[in-house]
């Protein structure tokens, strides 16, 4: 070999060496040597990522045993079964509620019954509303981080006087449709310049709409996404589609700016009333200030009265991934967490209601949302509903969002669209049901 | 050197490869075909339940559909990017001042990582504040909301994929420099024109090359993913822009199945060798291949 | 018209020809640049607009550095890390094994060679997802998920697309040159390294610049196998910036996207033309 040729290779493993080097520590996690690092995955970032950093530095300065190192993921949850996969999951990842069950079916959840029970949390502490949901088959997968509960929106000044209050705004759909005929206001060439309510804005939630109807989707084993309430309510989405025209209404939309930006639709006044979670005054409160809103629950059928109060709630929770390496630890953050003061902190930090069953008067007196009473009321109704208990939750969800497409883009009948996710998941269900629950 | 000797060099030298293609070709193969007949989740090992995700593949309504959706797009964006990427290699494989800035700038597109193009692009097409629609909006034609309308949303990626076709313009670009100028020259001194130059002459040296980029696109075009993953989350809207690799993706990493993904890929396989062989067949007839 | 009139006019033609098409090409740069010098209010306007009212070149200090507070360390900076580390780690190993293993397929003669050859050719066939989840299987069996291994030792073992390539350029080298040096004494190895690795420079060229763009731009490999952001490559890197935070701030993701782009633009400026003569001379056939 040339000396040429033998530097070329030198130089060509060194830098291979070099590169290994830097790659290598770059994955391998600085660790504290004195104290058990618990690592910590988490979805958010920005303001909420820090009300949470906060806490964790709590936390690590409260005692001297063990070391929260918080990450911030992005796509946490795949990450987070990709790393359980692999054999080398997070102590902690902060994931969505409506995983938990696919989660847990798989096989990558701790069960957290025993060290819960052991360290007093239970039924009696949390509202029913957050508890229940986080128990299936028998365990229990997850704590919550922050709950939400979620309200309709109402700008003062952009709906006529007579619903200008919580008061007087309509209680019934009926009267929500009423509303948005009167309000909404579509130029002769049909663009649409303000809408009074628009289902797909800001469509997070298009499994929900049949439960605000009184609609289940699942009935203990059976799929029922396309039950007369299911359908009824995406008849109701289909004359809203109707009433504004598909393409106008996509091309309305596609003008609305982020829900984090003064551009949302909401708070630049494009929408008069939009459904959303009980964080949305906070970012009203960075973002547009001078937003004049009220918030209600969303209406009820009237011929449904049974229904009033009702919300859909949904949490961002803690668990900790099968495998991982320092569970009982974990746990002990987690459980600090949970601490009354330190919850309340970190709710009003991100603008939510607490899930604890015991609320202090500090709580709602310093919340930055002044309708935070409601939002709490609403996460202890019982007409309130969370996200099905089920492994193809996720399924579920994105199927109703194609059937919700489908309805309000006109292609499909409400009927249609609905027998078609039923069939589908139907179809889904069972071979989940041979496959991963061995049925 | 006997043969022996040399043989024993030659297949030493080929190591790399013979290695890399058992562990990282012909295993999976082997073993990706094994998973397709396997109920096999991330966590847990594979069961084995013969046929049934074939079966299951047969009345999956969004596989049918992801294998439309891709079809479509194959169908839309090869050929559009085959004419795109010949013309340009024809225009920049002229002699004129510039050429290597000309170049890259039509090169350009295929640099941009594909989640930044997908990025850009979200904002090139939207519906209402997009570029193109206003560029549209000042010629007066009413613009269709590219990204929001089903009917739309693939042919706003088939526009994507052939504003990208650098790649292989830039192999087209070597094979037209690779045509002997002598073989022009003659056709000039027979009068022909320059559509019969290209008739003639040009796209039957290149022809080779034409049937080799073909063929990759079209399995390029089988694998779209990323920017439909980052423009069309779920494949909105509708599902209209859900491919073959996104569901597979989705199967795999999302709802755990690893033994259907894997069977959505030899679905996939299939439909790639046979689509190869298609065109191999097709093309016997046109392609020239010089004999030297 | 006289021949040098037709010529002039040719070129004008051509250069007309260009820059319109170049423009629409183009277009959508000009606005990646124009929204990066922007205050974030000008971003989301319609009609859009070009010429910003200030340039705002604080969007690039304020690119690099977003989100660094919150996550502890420069994202932008550890995303280019990692890109690089795994690109200059698949360029080497690419480079290196595919010249020797083309080597084998085009000058040593050995058993089942060529049917081998035929073999790995009809290999470019097998699309990725194919492989996707026994190659994450055997990753993971490795205990290599959320290292940067899976996305660079493959490439040290070669590619079906690369040893063709420098398959056919080899054959191009006149036999004589490397029988001389056999001649001499040199070893396989040394006529190797000293007669033919020297003259395939433009293909080795071709080779190494693919996979750096192929890497460089790599999206579905980092998405699966790197968990941790802090390992994160540029592609996946930039969609955390375009998710990850509500609202957006378009000028900085703009930004951020033409500081990842601008070496890949510099690179093929300056190598188009042994870039394009390395493939004119490997001649995919």
């Amino acid at each position: 070999m040339s000396p040429k040729t033998i530097a070329g290779l030198t130089l060509t493993f060194a830098a291979m060496a070099g590169a290994l080097y830097i790659g290598e520590t770059s994955v391998s996690r600085s660790a504290r040597q004195d104290r058990v690092t618990v690592v910590y995955w988490e979805k958010w970032t920005g303001a909420e990522g820090e009300e949470m950093r906060k806490v964790v530095d709590a936390f690590n300065r409260s005692q001297d045993r063990i070391f929260v190192q918080y990450l911030s993921i992005s796509g946490v949850d795949q990450k987070t079964m990709l790393a359980t996969a692999g054999g080398n999951p997070p102590d902690v990842a902060g994931i969505w509620l409506d995983q938990i069950y696919q989660f847990s079916d798989a096989g990558a959840l701790t069960d957290l019954t025993q060290m819960a029970k052991e360290s007093g949390l239970g039924p009696d502490y949390y509202i029913k509303g957050y508890w229940d949901p986080l128990n299936y088959r028998g365990g229990l997968w997850a704590l919550p981080s922050t709950p939400a509960s979620i309200a309709l929106h109402v700008r003062t000044d952009l709906v006529p006087a007579k619903y200008a209050s919580p008061e007087t705004f309509p209680k019934t759909i009926e009267g929500l449709d009423e509303m948005n005929k009167e309000v909404s206001k579509i130029s002769k060439d049909g663009t649409i310049e303000l809408a009074g309510f628009l289902p797909s804005n800001p469509g997070w939630w298009n499994w929900a709409w049949g439960p605000y109807f009184g609609g289940q989707l699942i009935d203990g084993d059976k799929i029922t996404v396309n039950s007369p309430e299911n359908i009824r309510a995406f008849e109701w989405v289909a004359k809203y589609a109707k009433m504004f025209g598909p393409k106008e209404m996509q091309s309305f939309q596609s003008g609305f700016g982020n829900f984090s930006s003064p551009q949302d639709p909401f708070m630049s006044g494009k929408v008069a009333t939009e459904l959303n979670g009980v964080w949305k005054g906070g970012y009203i409160n960075v973002y547009k200030p001078d937003t004049k809103w009220f918030a209600v629950p969303f209406p009820y059928p009237s011929d449904r009265p049974d229904l009033a109060g009702h919300s859909n709630l949904s949490q961002d929770v803690l668990t900790i991934p099968r495998g991982a390496k320092h569970p009982k630890e974990a746990f002990e953050f987690m459980r600090f967490v949970q601490r009354q003061d330190i919850m309340e902190g970190l709710c009003n930090g991100h603008g939510k209601n607490s899930p604890l069953a015991q609320v202090s008067e500090h709580f709602f007196q310093n919340h930055k949302n002044k309708y935070i009473r409601l939002f709490d009321a609403l996460a202890r109704s019982p007409k309130s509903f969370s996200p099905p208990k089920i492994g193809i939750n996720q399924q579920i969800s994105n199927e109703m969002t194609v059937a919700f497409q489908e309805v309000n883009n006109g292609d499909k009948t409400p009927k249609q669209a609905l027998d078609d996710a039923e069939t589908r998941l139907n179809a889904l269900w069972k071979t989940y049901q041979e496959q991963v629950l061995n049925k | 050197m006997n043969r022996r000797r040399e043989a024993r060099v030659g297949i030493l030298f080929a190591l790399p490869w013979i290695l890399g293609f058992g562990i990282f070709l012909l295993y999976p193969i082997l073993a990706s075909l094994y998973y397709s007949f396997t109920n096999y989740s991330i966590l847990r090992a594979p069961k084995w339940i013969g046929v049934s995700n074939y079966q299951e593949l047969v009345g999956d309504k969004v596989f049918i559909q992801s294998m439309g959706n891709t079809l479509y797009y194959l169908i839309g964006a090869v050929p559009l990017g085959s004419v795109g990427a010949i013309g340009l290699a024809m225009l920049l494989n002229t002699k004129v001042k510039g050429i290597a800035f000309y170049r890259t700038l039509f090169y350009l597109p295929s640099l941009v990582p594909m989640v930044a193009l997908g990025t850009l692009f979200m904002w090139v097409f939207n519906g209402d504040y997009g570029l193109l629609n206003s560029v549209l909006r000042e010629m007066h034609i009413s613009p269709p909301n590219w990204m929001g309308d089903p009917s739309w949303a693939k042919w706003t990626l088939i526009m994507i994929s052939t504003w990208g076709c650098g790649q292989a313009m830039v192999i087209y670009l070597a094979a037209l420099q690779d045509v002997p100028v002598s073989l022009y020259e003659a056709a000039e001194l027979d009068g022909a024109r320059l559509w019969q130059k290209t008739r003639n002459v040009t796209l039957p040296m290149i022809s080779p090359v034409i049937l080799f980029n073909v063929l990759m696109g079209m399995i390029g075009a089988l694998q779209v993913f990323a920017v439909p993953y980052v423009m069309f989350p779920g494949g909105a809207p509708a599902r209209s822009t859900y491919f073959f690799t996104s569901y597979l993706y989705d199967n795999a990493f999302q709802y755990q199945r690893m033994g259907y993904a894997s069977a959505i890929g030899w679905v996939m396989f299939v439909i790639t060798l046979t689509l190869t062989l298609i065109s191999l067949k097709v093309s016997d007839r046109h392609v020239h291949y010089e004999r030297s | 018209m006289t021949n040098t009139q037709r010529r002039t006019l040719q070129t004008i033609l051509t250069h007309f020809v260009l820059i319109v098409l170049g423009l629409i090409f183009a277009a959508p740069f000009l606005w990646v640049i124009s929204t990066a010098v922007k205050p974030i209010g000008e971003t989301m306007t319609s009609p859009p607009k070009w010429i910003p009212s200030e340039i705002k070149l604080s969007n690039f200090p304020d690119a690099i550095t977003y989100n660094s507070k919150e996550l502890g360390y420069i994202p932008l900076l550890v995303y280019a890390r990692n890109t690089i580390v795994v690109t200059i780690l698949c360029v080497c190993g690419a480079v290196a094994s595919n010249a020797i293993v083309a080597y084998s397929f085009a000058r040593l003669k050995w058993r089942g060679r060529d049917t081998f050859f035929a073999i790995t050719l009809a290999t470019m066939m097998i699309p990725f997802p194919v492989l996707m989840v026994p190659t994450f299987s055997l990753f993971k069996a490795l205990g290599w998920v959320g290292t940067f291994r899976p996305l660079w030792v493959p490439a040290f073992f070669g590619g079906a697309f690369n040893i063709f390539l420098l398959r056919q350029f080899f054959k191009t080298i006149p036999s004589e040159l490397s029988e001389a040096a056999k001649i001499d004494g040199a070893s396989e190895i040394r006529t190797f390294t000293s007669v033919v690795v020297p003259l395939a420079r433009p293909a080795l060229t071709v080779v190494a610049i693919f996979t750096f763009m192929g890497t460089w731009n790599d999206f579905l490999g980092p998405l699966i196998y790197l968990v941790d952001q802090k390992t994160f490559t540029l592609s996946l890197g930039l969609q955390a910036y375009q998710t990850q935070h509500g609202g957006t701030p378009w000028n900085l993701l703009m930004a951020a996207t033409l500081l990842v782009i601008l070496p890949l633009v510099i690179v093929f400026f300056f190598a188009q033309k042994v870039f394009i003569q390395g493939i004119a001379t490997s001649g995919i056939k």
